[in-house]
């Protein structure tokens, strides 16, 4: 059996004064290799202070355009894991926004929200570090403003007074043509 | 009489200063329990600092060294404080004792380990009038002195009921003695030198040539470096730094012999092997780097800064042999047991032995020319 046999000498094997020459030797080119490497600045960043760029593909924590959002919870029906949640109240057009929360206990980052938004408003962003003391913490708010802003509260009352000044002249054209047909009787 | 009380060396003040304290008939164990008692609270100070300092260097060391930066947030600069955190922490941390552990065993070896360390300072010249007992068997008293941390490790080993401790303390016991024969034969070359085995009586013949005729500039300087490469090397086995971490491997052994200690008890085992490292160096610099003598400090004697500004130069001498053992550490690979103990009894004694051979004919020859 050849793979008990005892193996050959290496033909190059070294002789006793050679073998401390090279211990020797040896470790003084190591340590002359960490030596320079001890003086070299070193490779990685300071974490929590510096923070190394993320790819523009990275699937971060969402980003949430708001003000182009259309509540269509489109994505949250496309969650596998259903971990968005929103809920706002429509005044015509405009939206008055509660919340738009997303559990980053369940969500695992798959980016199925992003492609099903009519309006191309929800993204996967840069930020990656999730640190809290409680499991509440993890459900953030991705709403920069909740209920309505300024601009929306004068569309809204514009809308509104448009609506009751069309109501208004509706009635007085009524009101009118009652006029009218009473005169004509 | 007062000579034989610590710091009695070298007309050390301090034994006038304790004497003078007390009235003229005060017995005399009185006031060698008293220089004791201070003797053994500078040198604790001492070696908790340097172990405190030489952690955070090691690991500052040791991260550049792989091209990071180490410990950097406590304390601010550097992570300054590291040291300071880390022993608060094993200070506080439960000292857990294990049900099936030999009790006496396992709690009296970190006490021996440190104490055997500790007792070792009490030879070593921090200048020419800082040494607590200038011993006539000087590095004799330290190697055997230093010889008992064996022992704590193996009543430390065995009481931990523990294999893999035990396999440390084997490999501990086997390494130390492999390596005592080469660390004493290596110190043999010096001691030829000066024909003296004080530390204290080399830092005094290492002073001239304006403090540069230190043993590996002298005439012997050929025997001087070969004998400290081996020193080094057999130091590096007895301090059981890497390449000889064997006792302590923690790939294979979980952490060897410390693998059941936790808190104070393992802090001790700590402290031991950066006071052994030290101890190690401070010898190394007593012996070939001139100890306490810098160009230029002999214009300063007389002066109260010539005092301190010794114990500075003999103290960064061999912090920076204990950054060469850290250097080496980050740059050799463990080796094996049948390696170490080839490399013990093949290579590092017969060569001692022909360095020894060397040396005694040349220390000979020299005395007969020069008629001495």
């Amino acid at each position: 059996m050849a793979s008990l046999q005892q193996p050959a000498a290496p033909a190059n094997e070294r002789s006793y004064w050679g073998n401390v020459w090279q211990a020797v030797k040896s470790t003084a080119v190591g340590l002359g290799i960490t030596f320079r490497y001890l003086w070299s600045k070193p490779f990685t960043v300071q974490y929590p202070d510096e923070k190394l760029p993320t790819d523009d593909r990275y699937r971060g924590i969402h980003y949430l355009e708001q003000d182009l959002c259309i509540y269509c919870q489109a994505c949250a029906k496309a969650c596998p894991v259903d971990c968005i949640s929103m809920d706002a109240k429509r005044h015509g057009k405009e939206l008055e926004w509660n919340f738009f929360r997303v559990d980053y206990q369940k969500c695992m980052f798959c980016e199925l929200c992003v492609y099903p938004c009519p309006k191309d408003c929800i993204h996967m962003g840069r930020e990656y570090a999730l640190v809290a003391e409680d499991r509440s913490e993890f459900v953030l708010e991705l709403t920069t403003w909740q209920g309505l802003t300024e601009a929306q509260k004068v569309r809204v009352a514009e809308a509104e007074a448009k609506k009751a000044a069309k109501k208004a002249a509706k009635k007085a054209a009524a009101a009118a043509k009652e006029d009218k047909e009473g005169e004509e009787k | 009489m007062s000579a034989l009380l610590p710091f009695a060396a070298a007309g050390n003040g301090l034994t006038d200063w304790l004497a003078g304290l007390f009235p003229a008939g005060v017995p005399f164990w009185i006031l060698g329990l008293l220089g004791a008692v201070i003797a053994f609270a500078l040198i604790m100070v001492f070696v908790s600092v340097l172990a405190m300092f030489s952690t955070w260097l090691e690991r500052k060391v040791a991260g550049h060294i792989q091209v990071r930066y180490g410990p950097m947030r406590v304390g601010g600069w550097h992570g300054w404080a590291q040291a300071i955190a880390d022993g608060v922490k094993l200070l506080i941390k439960e000292d857990i004792v294990l049900a099936d552990a030999d009790r006496a065993l396992f709690k009296i070896a970190p006490c021996l380990v440190l104490g055997a360390a500790l007792a070792a300072f009490v030879a070593l010249p921090f200048g020419p009038n800082a040494i607590v007992a200038d011993l006539d068997l000087g590095v004799f008293f330290i190697l055997a002195v230093s010889s008992v941390t064996t022992l704590g490790v193996i009543m430390a080993g065995w009481g931990s009921n523990n294999k893999w401790s035990l396999y440390g303390a084997m490999r501990e016991a086997a390494q130390v003695a492999s390596y005592e024969i080469p660390l004493g034969l290596s110190l043999m070359m010096p001691v030829m030198y000066y024909g003296s085995l004080s530390l204290h009586r080399a830092g005094e013949m290492q002073a001239d040539w304006f403090g540069l005729h230190w043993y590996v500039f002298s005439d012997s300087f050929w025997l001087a470096i070969p004998s400290f490469i081996l020193f080094f090397t057999a130091a590096l086995a007895e301090t059981k730094r890497s390449p000889f971490d064997l006792p302590e491997s923690e790939s294979e052994l979980v952490a060897g012999f410390h693998t059941e200690y936790s808190g104070i008890r393992f802090s001790f085992f700590f402290m031991e092997e950066y006071a052994a490292m030290y101890l190690m160096s401070a010898v190394g610099t007593a012996f070939w780097f001139g100890a306490w003598n810098f160009p230029g400090l002999e214009l300063l004697a007389g002066s109260a800064l010539y005092a301190p500004l010794a114990v500075t130069v003999f103290v960064v001498k061999s912090m920076i042999l204990v950054f060469v053992m850290m250097w080496v550490r980050w740059t050799v690979p463990r080796i094996r047991i049948d390696q170490v103990m080839t490399m013990g009894y093949k290579y590092l004694t017969p060569l001692c032995l022909i360095l020894v051979f060397l040396a005694s004919v040349w220390e000979w020859a020299k005395a007969a020319l020069t008629g001495a």
